[in-house]
Parts: C-alpha cells; structure tokens; sequence
C-alpha cells in the first residue's frame, strides 16, 4: 500500500513525524517499510500491508489510526460532509438478489456534474501513491477508495436502462469491460446490470457501455460491499486484479458503504459546481454488528511472556478505537467495525504486544522436557553420509522437478520443471558425465556423487539413495563399476546391514539406487536407540569463502622437464608458478601440480599440469600456447630440459 | 595428482546439521514429513482457507489429480510438519519440542536470489504455557550460537495464517537488519485442526531459509549453484 506522507499529514493537528521516523515506527509495529520515495514536496511511503489487517489498512485513514496509535498523537475528530440534497433528482431504484454475495448497496444519482481534468491538489494525491488521474469523477471515487478503504464506482447515469438489478451471470453473457476487453461471463459470477444486461462486474471492473466520459453530464454513484470468496474467484478467472477487488477480498465492513458515498458526493460536488445530488437507495437488509472479545489480562501477560498491566491494555485498545470494559481481570473488547482482524483473545495479545512493542521484551528459555524420538529416515540418512564422505563422495542435492514423471505439475512456469522425479538416477548420472568434464578442474581422477533424497514413483514418495561413479581416468583394474562395487561392500561393511547390488551402468559410470526406506528399516533395527550426538556433526569453518567458479572452458596443458637432481620438487613448481602467473596472470586457476615424477642419468623427470580459464570469455589455444612459451623460456633459462 | 582423499557433504547439509546441533542442545528433535502433500495439512489446517488472500503468499505447484481424488500440492513450507505431528500425538497429548529440516518448493520464476526448490528449517514447541519471550529467547541462544554471540535479533510484527502473535525475525548481521525467519504463537485453529485442544495447548513456531542461510554466510552468488550438483560448488565446502 503506497501512501502519501501529505495525506496521512490531514488527519493530525500535531505534526506527524517525518517520513523516514514514520517509516521506521510503522516498520517495528505494524507493516513492513518496503519503500521510501520523494515525489515533488510529499513522500510515499511503500507499507506491506498484509492480509490479516487488509480489511483496515489498504487507506490512509486506517494507516493513519495505526501512526496515532504508535505515534501517540491524537486523530483529528472526522467532519462529516452536510450535503443539500435535491429533492427533484429521482431516487435510483435497485434490486439485490443475493444479499451473501452482495450484504450493501447503495447508490445515488449525481445530476449537471461536469467532467474535466482533476484539480492540482487532487491529481498530485494521486499520482504520489503511483495512481493515474483520468478525470473529476473517476479520481473522486479512486481518492475516496484510497483515503477510506471503500471501493467505489460511478455510471454514466444516461446509459443507464430502468432499475440496477445485482445478479449473478446469465448462461453466455458477456460484457466489454473499460479496457475493451470482451469477457464470457460465468453463472458464478456476480454483476450490476440494468434492463439491456451487464454494466459492470461486481466489485472488479466496470463495463464500457455506462462509462463516465467527459460527455457525462449525470451519473449514479456506487459504494456496495460484495462478498470476498465471489469476487476473488471471479477477479482471478477473469485476470482482472486491481486496488477494488484486493479491497473486496481482504474482506471489508459494509458499515464503510455510507461515510465512502456522502464522502465522495461531496467531493464530486466540490469538483463539479452546480452538480446537484439526489438522496441515497441503500439496499443492507442485515447491518453490520458489533463484536465482543474477552480476555484476561494475565492470559496476555503469559502469552507475550512480559507482565501487561490493565490500564495499559486498556490503553493501547481504546487508542485503536475499542471500547474497553474491565471486569476484574478480564478485558471484554469491542473493536471498531472495521477490525475484523480481533475476532479471539490471541488477537487481542497480538495488539497489545505489538503496539506496546516487541523491543522490550526479554527472551527467555524454554523448560526442559523429555526429549521426541529423532526421526529415524533422517538419523540413518546422515549416518550414511557419514560412511560416505570418507570415501570421496560428495554430496549432491538435484532438482526434484523434471520434464515427466508420475505425478505432473497443474500449472507448470517451465517445461522442465514440469513433473516430480520418479528415480534419483537419471539426473545423478548427468551430473557424473558434468563433472567429469571438469575432472582435471577439480582434482580428481574420478567423480563419486551420492545423493539421498524424495522420488515419486507412481505408487507414491518415498526416500531413495543413488550412489555413482565415474571412473575418468584410465587405471589398470579400476574401473567406475569396480569402484562402486567397493563403496557398496564398505557401505555395508560400515552399516552392518544390506545395501543393494543393482548396479547400472553406462557411458557415465556406474551407479546404484536403492530404496532407503529399507535401509531404514534394517539399520533402526541394529541401532534402536538414536539421537542427534551420535551422529558426531563437526561444524563448517564460519570463515569459510565460496569463490565463484567461471563459466567458461577452461584449457589444460601439462609441462615436463628434467632438472639436476639437486632440485627438488618444490623449487621447480614454484619456478613455473611464478612464470606462469607471471604470463597469465590470474587466469592460471590451478596447478602446476606434480602429475609424474622419476629419476634417470642423475637427473630427474617431473610432469606438472597446469590450468588456464578466463571469467570473461573462452581462450584460445593461442593465447594459452603463448603463456606457455613464457613459461619454458623461463625454465630454460634456469638451465631445465624442457622434454 | 593426488586424488582427494574425502569427499563433500553438501553445504545445505552442512548448515542444517549445525541449526540441528544446536536445536539438539535446547532439547528439539528432528521430525520429518512429505513433500508431496495435501492441499489440507499445507494450507487449510494452517488457517489458510481455500480462496483467502493468504494463499498469494506463496506460489503454489498443484498437483494434477483425477476428478474426485483429494487436491495435493508439493508443499510450500515445512510447517505442514506442524500439523502431522501435533496429529500423531493427538490421542496421547504431551509437551514437545521439534525442528523439521526440509525441501519445499515454490512456482516461481527462478533467479540469482529464487530456485523453485529449497531448504527450510522449521521449529515447534508445544507445552500448557507458552510465550513469546520463549521463542525470542530460543531464537536468540540459536542465532548467537550459530552466527557469533554478538549477534542482534529483532520482532517485528507481521502476519502468516498459522501464528497469532506474528513476527518476521530480523538479525544484526555485517552491519545491517535482515529479515531470516518467520515465526509466532500456533494459532488456535491451527492446534484445534491437528485435533488438540487449543483451550489446554499452546506452541510456538518459526520457520527461516536454510539456503539463504548458506548464502549469507558463505558467500554464494547463484542459490541455482546449489542444485546443479556442480563440484566446483560443493567441493569448497
């Protein structure tokens, strides 16, 4: 909800506190500051209304009874508007035929208004909290919406065919709405209509026959309260989602229809002189009541974990405009029409807590209980893990969603995302052959990747654990299978239960899943008694960076050569490292790393492998060649054989 | 080269073992629940009604169904956890207190910040008194042990379906507030739809990102880093 500090502004007689000091105090106690912004002299202010105060809050008045009630400056007692009524002007006759959908209506006709461009004052309000000025009526009814909270509409009374009829849709009715736009209606939808048909949809959008246009010499004002559910379902069928049906379905009081309609005729009167209007139709056969709410001061003090006094209870609630009674301990509470947000005596705490503040409250710990079972799939999950670890593998967490699978997404925003994973393998054998791309990168001369986690087949979730190999570099006797075939023996070795032997394999290696749920089962039977400290966590190092990795390939090439045997292996790397950093500069990203190393004639072999990759674009073999000229022209130079 | 002798747990893995560490200390345990869930114990048990603006604060991956078969969804948040495991004491009520680490996922248009999967960490405790000076008290002792012991926390009010007080939980963090958690008192309806009686039974919840969590702390640039299985991440941690 954007608002204008300038407008909250007239609602005090002491000066409100700036827009940042606002802001913040509105921040601690009731929305969110999501944004500050200076437009011309006068600030908006960006609240994070949400739907729990909605019904109150999407208006200045109500942002403005919050800032009084933090704040703690009175309001300025309200000015009803006196309106001369024209006795000639016909009433407007109306005829609801479902008061849930529709509990109020009122409307009233405006004669001789002139339509024309909205005065300064008047479109600068607006476009302050972002709305956009169109004509006298139109920005009186929208001003009216953002001051009080009462969505509001006006016909073109001319347009208008006999009585304003509020029904529900007939079977293929449609309406052209303001934008132009033809909707099929549907029999759950709730419209104003007249004895032609539709004239708008019921508080989400009016229709382009009875339009106010600046030829609109008379028109009938609407201020009604429709149902919440009836006009969300229809705003969000329709992608009509505009500031009447957030309004409408946040749920606001029908009591509001009569301040909002002798609040906007006077303005439209104001704005529009010689305009005449004629008195109010007002259809609200079951008016709203008000509500009581009791609770004891000392349930409040145990909920908010600070003593709550009576009186400042009763303080903070008549400041938000309840009537208080006390009775003993007892508070009995009755909140202004409007506040449909107190409704239980934890609403009631909520008030008082965060009005008084949440900034003096002192934490305390909770009382010890004897402790629940810890859950056994996430106890056995992590003792796997810790069997694994160890033994090279790393830990992936791979998208659930994917292109097809048992269970489809309704609605999905991508085509790859557009199912549940039925088998942890598929996209863990992917992620083997995309590390193995980087093996040299990375330092490993095989990937090892296990993963336990949530598969959907089409009997339903369950846990799985897929463990996979990818043997890269070629080894005599070693090969992803027999590595996996390892693991798996050492797994169970290390478990003392069965594993799984179902080992696949393929172009990316060799990898097993298994159910998990079994090894559950097997392993809770060996250890019935678990608990968080057997599992031996060791922290992550706090000081620990991520450094972000480039996106581009990257270039190997290794660099051989015999030294006196005098020189010893660290001498050499550093030798090389200093010249090639020297050469490329911070795109040497790994190495030189000693890959070989023997000894002949009194001389020594070494082989060192060395890495180059940009952040900014893919090298060329070129570049990578002439940094490598550098770096054996260095050792060269120190009298090394380059082989 | 020297082949790496150990291998990598995932960081996400990393920071939850650690929230669970020091959970386990205040004397939570670990609970788990489904991911794919019912429209029932992800919104409707929570006092999210069907067709209530609240449900716009989370977008939802519905599951397709038959005509006739109950609505599930992948779940939004862990706090359907809440609701299956006040069930499963129901018929036996007494105090408890859990954390529920977990993957939920949301249907939104990914980017450095948003993945459609993530990690939560939620807590709960139930007992016959409970405050918000407890939850401010056991959120403090764990972002102080987790983060460093001059670690600030801070209420502000706020509003989610299934607490009544609400708060958002900001930290003191390099300077800055930053807003880390979600929590409050059970509401009343939330207790009662479980099957306990709120007029004996009181919690608190709160519920915080562990992804971001991961990337506060660590740096990480792209939360979609963390689900690509990509070594290059996962083997500096």
């Amino acid at each position: 909800m954007k608002v204008s500090h300038a407008w909250l502004q007239t609602y005090f007689k002491d000066i409100l506190p700036t827009p940042e000091k606002l802001g913040e105090l509105l921040n601690a106690h009731a929305f969110e500051l999501e944004g500050l912004e200076k437009v011309g002299s006068d600030t908006m202010l960006d609240l994070k209304v949400l739907p729990d105060r909605s019904h109150y809050a999407l208006c200045h008045k109500g942002i403005a009874r919050e800032a009084s009630v933090i704040a703690k400056l009175p309001l300025k007692a309200p000015i009803k508007a006196e309106i001369e009524l024209d006795k000639a002007i016909s009433q407007v006759a109306v005829i609801v035929k479902d008061a849930k959908l529709c509990p109020r209506y009122m409307a009233r006709r405006v004669s001789n208004v002139f339509v024309t461009q909205s005065p300064a004052w008047l479109s600068e309000r607006l476009t302050t909290i972002g709305a956009r000025s169109i004509n006298t009526v139109v920005d009186a009814t929208n001003y009216v919406m953002f001051d009080v909270g009462q969505p509001l509409h006006a016909f073109d009374a001319d347009k208008v065919e006999g009585d304003i009829v509020v029904r529900l849709a007939n079977p293929g009715e449609k309406i052209v709405v303001l934008d132009g736009r033809e909707i099929e209606l549907k029999e759950t939808d709730l419209l104003i209509t007249d004895s032609v048909g539709p004239l708008a949809i019921a508080g989400v959008k009016g229709g382009k026959r009875a339009e106010v246009t600046n030829a609109t010499k008379n028109i009938i004002i609407e201020s009604a309260n429709f149902n919440p559910t009836s006009v969300r379902k229809t705003s969000t069928r329709v992608n009509l989602r505009n500031d009447s049906s957030k309004r409408f379905e946040n749920e606001i009081t029908s009591a509001l229809c009569a301040d909002a309609m002798n609040q906007v005729t006077a303005l439209i009167l104001e704005l529009s002189k010689g305009a005449k209007a004629g008195s109010v139709t007002d259809i609200y056969p079951n008016p709203a009541k008000q509500w009581t709410v009791n609770v004891s001061v000392s349930y409040v003090s145990s909920m908010v974990g600070m003593p709550v006094s009576l009186a400042e209870a009763k303080d903070i609630l008549e400041r938000q405009g309840c009537e208080v009674s006390v009775s003993g301990d007892v508070i009995s509470v009755t909140p202004p029409l409007d506040r449909l947000d107190m409704i239980i005596p934890e609403d009631i705490g909520d008030e008082i807590a965060r009005i008084k503040g949440y900034g003096e409250l002192v934490g305390v710990q909770t009382p010890a209980i004897s402790p629940a079972a810890i859950d056994k799939t996430y106890y056995c999950a992590e003792r796997v893990k810790n069997v694994l670890i160890p033994l090279g593998f790393s830990e992936v967490l791979l998208y659930a969603l994917v292109p097809k699978g048992a269970f489809e997404v309704a609605y999905p925003l991508a085509s790859d995302k557009s199912a549940l994973r039925e088998k942890l393998s598929a996209k863990l054998s992917q992620s083997l052959v995309e590390n193995g791309r980087n093996a040299d990168l990375l330092g490993l001369e095989t990937i090892r990747l296990c993963e336990i986690g949530k598969v959907f087949p089409k009997t339903g979730e369950k846990t799985s654990l897929c463990i996979g190999v990818l043997q890269v570099k070629k080894k005599k006797g070693v090969t992803s299978e027999s590595v996996l075939k390892e693991t798996v023996s050492a797994l169970e070795a290390a478990l003392g239960i069965k594993v799984s032997d179902k080992i696949e394999i393929g172009a990316f290696g060799a990898v097993i899943e298994t159910d998990f749920e079994m090894i559950v089962k097997a392993l809770s039977e060996k250890t019935p008694t678990q608990n968080v400290a057997d599992l031996k966590f060791v922290p992550l190092s706090h000081d620990k960076k991520y450094v972000p990795f480039s996106h581009y390939p990257f270039i190997t090439r290794d660099i051989a050569l015999f030294v006196p045997a005098t020189v010893l292996e660290g001498e050499v790397a550093a030798a090389l490292r200093a010249a090639a950093s020297k050469a490329a500069g911070t795109l040497l990203v790994k190495g030189p790393d000693l890959f070989d190393a023997f000894s002949k004639d009194g001389k020594t072999s070494f082989a060192f492998r060395m890495i180059f990759q940009s952040f900014e674009k893919t090298l060329s073999d070129d570049e990578v060649n002439a940094f490598m000229q550098l770096v054996y022209s260095d050792a060269k130079g120190r009298g090394w054989e380059v082989r | 080269m020297k082949e790496e002798a150990k291998g990598h747990l995932h960081p996400i893995t990393s920071v939850i073992r650690e929230m669970v560490s020091v959970f386990d200390t205040m004397g939570f345990s670990v609970a788990q629940g489904p991911e794919l869930e019912t429209e029932f114990h992800n919104f409707d048990a929570l006092n999210v009604p069907p067709d209530h603006p609240a449900r716009d604060m989370q977008d939802t991956f519905w599951i397709k169904t038959k005509p006739g078969e109950a609505k599930k969804v992948l779940r939004t948040h862990t706090s359907s956890v809440q609701v299956r495991f006040m069930e499963s004491v129901a018929k036996d009520p007494k105090a408890f207190k859990i954390v529920v680490p977990g993957k939920v996922y949301r249907n939104e248009a990914t980017d450095a910040t948003h993945e459609a999967q993530f990690h939560q960490f939620e807590g709960l405790y139930v007992n016959k008194s409970v405050s918000m000076a407890e939850l401010k008290g056991t959120l403090e002792k764990f972002f102080k042990d987790f983060l460093g012991t001059d670690t600030k926390i801070r209420f502000r009010s706020s509003y989610f379906g299934f607490v009544e007080p609400g708060v958002e939980v900001d930290i003191w963090y390099k300077n800055r507030w930053l807003e880390v958690c979600g929590a409050g008192l059970v509401h009343p309806h939330v207790i009662k739809s479980a099957g306990l009686d709120p007029k004996t039974w009181k919690g608190f919840a709160f519920g915080m990102g562990v992804d971001r969590l991961v990337l506060m702390r660590y740096g990480v640039d792209d939360v979609r880093h963390l689900y690509s299985g990509d070594l290059r991440l996962i083997n500096q941690f």
